[in-house]
């Protein structure tokens, strides 16, 4: 599944900037960013990204229920979501899953490789619903 | 008229019919119907279950009587109970020790009194079942005999009420200590629980910071900002290379944490020892590379095992790091995986590192547990691996061992049976 635009969910400031930079530099994609799961709302039935890197831990609508809200808009419903957290114990993950994340990107991640484990994982997720 | 002495048991006696529980209880059919047959059987006015409390006979069941308890001093049943056969006074009048008994000159006017101990199952002649007459009397053989066995169907049920009210007393403490063992495993679930979370969330704060740092470096040794010049290069892998150490090191202290709390989760699979081995060779090539260290597997056959794969992995990716860390330059690290005579999967890492001495072998599995001081620095470990790798094996129902000798390298080795995981689990996530 090719990725051209990607959006970057997440309330730390420096890991925005650390995931933008990896994104556009290696990934050579266009990144739009969001601070909350409010803002991911909006940008994402603004933008129409090909995937959703979101945080969980966010200060009001965390990112499972960001996902919710999401899932449940029929502009985004569709659009692939990656839990990019360092909530990534088995059950937590477990739960991901439940709830219909595509993968999990657990955190610190490696910059240089995570375009390619966005890719990794949206190939996966489209052989499991092909 | 002369008092019966007090039995020789009479503390005991008391604390029998204290345990009974039957003092001052309402009629019981099971009681009052052998009461009545006693009568009937006796051809007497009166029957009564008389049970010798401390200072009075009380009636549990009476034919023929108002009252329902006299004074124990003037109780014909004060006597029966001394001795364990049938008590008889055919004519009281004839009788000095009854002759001038109130219960003779007066009201119910007792002339004649056969009373057959109740003894119960542990020895302790709690009263009688007497039958009284008007008039002087016998009782035949038959009518004997009858009487006492009615007495002992008498003390039966009383023994029955005394084993239903410990049975009664058991039950209720065992009520409650199953309330209290509820109790404390509530609380200790709700002590994991803030466990949990405290693990969790300490784990989450060292990670965020440890993103945007580890990121950073990434980026500037990965060139994305352009190239940097060699000493700056040189301090950024520098940096990095620590900060992933600090990474793994929360990684083994939180796998550590859940080892101890029993609540390492494994989730098995059929995994192609073949494709394992050569993923993890493929992933540890670039640090071989480095080391100047030759990376060697052969699987022998065709190994399908059903483990967690990804903890197999991270045992073998500990047990290969070490032996290429302490592994001089030219120098190969073997690993051969095959399957045993006992139908387990054996895994065997070589190296041909300094080798470690036979007393410090035990040693090697604890916890921060690291035999050499300056390697340790230029190797950069945890001190956890082994213990942690150590906690998978057994999780799997497998082993674990090293043998060594100084100067001549290490085989660090583990066995687990080829279904080793305890379950069938759903496939793990893809990360």
């Amino acid at each position: 599944m090719p990725v051209s635009k990607v959006l970057l969910v997440d309330d730390e400031p420096h890991i925005r900037r650390i995931g933008e930079l990896s994104l556009k530099g290696v990934g050579k994609w266009k990144v739009v960013l969001a601070s909350s799961g409010h803002e991911a709302l909006d940008a994402a039935a603004r933008e129409s990204p090909d995937v959703i890197l979101l945080d969980v831990m966010m200060p009001g609508m965390d990112g499972q229920e960001t996902l919710g809200e999401l899932r449940a808009r029929e502009v985004t419903a569709a659009i692939p979501i990656i839990f990019m957290t360092a909530k990534v114990q088995k059950h937590e993950v477990d739960r991901y899953r439940e709830l219909g994340a595509a993968g999990v990107i657990p955190k610190p991640f490696d910059p240089m490789s995570l375009p390619g484990q966005i890719l990794d994982i949206l190939a996966s997720y489209a052989s499991t619903r092909a | 008229m002369k008092a019966a002495p007090l039995p020789g048991n009479e503390i005991e006696r008391l604390a029998a019919l204290s345990d009974a529980a039957i003092l001052d209880t309402p009629p019981e059919p099971a009681f009052d119907d052998l009461t009545h047959l006693a009568a009937s059987i006796c051809g007497t006015p009166i029957a009564l279950v008389s049970l010798i409390d401390r200072e009075r006979q009380w009636f549990k069941a009476r034919v023929g009587l108002d009252a329902t308890e006299t004074p124990r001093e003037v109780a014909f049943c004060a006597h029966a109970i001394l001795g364990q056969e049938l008590f008889l006074v055919p004519d009281a009048y004839e009788d000095e020790r009854f002759a001038d008994n109130p219960l003779v000159t007066g009201a119910p006017n007792v002339r004649f009194y056969a009373g057959a101990p109740l003894a119960t199952s542990d020895g302790h002649n709690l009263g009688t079942l007497c039958v009284i007459d008007h008039g002087p009397r016998k009782l035949d053989e038959a009518q004997r005999s009858a009487l006492s066995a009615l007495a002992r169907q008498v003390a039966a049920q009383i023994d029955l009420r005394r084993a239903n009210g410990r049975l009664v007393k058991l039950n209720g403490e065992l009520v409650a200590r199953a309330r209290e063992a509820q109790a404390v495993i509530e609380q200790r679930k709700a002590i994991e629980r803030l466990k949990d979370e405290f693990v969790s969330t300490v784990s989450h704060e060292l990670r965020t910071p440890l993103t945007s740092i580890r990121g950073a470096l990434g980026l500037l040794e990965g060139g994305v900002l352009g190239r940097l010049p060699d000493e700056a290069m040189e301090l950024v892998q520098i940096a990095r290379t620590n900060t992933d150490r600090l990474v793994r090191l929360i990684n083994d202290i939180l796998d550590l944490e859940k080892i101890e709390a029993g609540k390492l989760e494994l989730s098995p699979k059929h995994v192609d020892a073949r494709r394992l081995i050569s993923s993890l060779v493929e992933s540890l090539s670039p640090v071989a590379a480095e080391a100047k260290v030759e990376l060697w597997a052969d699987v022998r056959g065709e190994v399908e095992l059903v483990v967690d794969e990804d903890r197999i992995a991270q045992v073998l990716t500990n047990l290969m790091s070490n032996a290429l860390k302490f592994s001089p330059s030219e120098a190969r690290v073997e690993l051969g995986v095959e399957v045993t005579a006992a139908g387990r999967v054996r895994f065997d890492v070589r190296d041909r590192g300094p080798g470690i001495a036979e007393a410090d072998l035990a040693r090697l599995f604890n916890r921060f547990e690291q035999l050499d001081g300056e390697h340790r620095r230029k190797v950069g470990g945890t001190g956890l691996g082994l213990a942690i790798s150590k906690a998978i094996v057994e999780q799997h129902g497998g082993t674990i061992g090293v043998t060594s000798k100084l100067g001549q390298g290490s085989t660090f080795w583990f066995e687990v049976p080829q279904c080793g995981a305890p379950r069938e689990a759903s496939p793990r996530f893809e990360t």
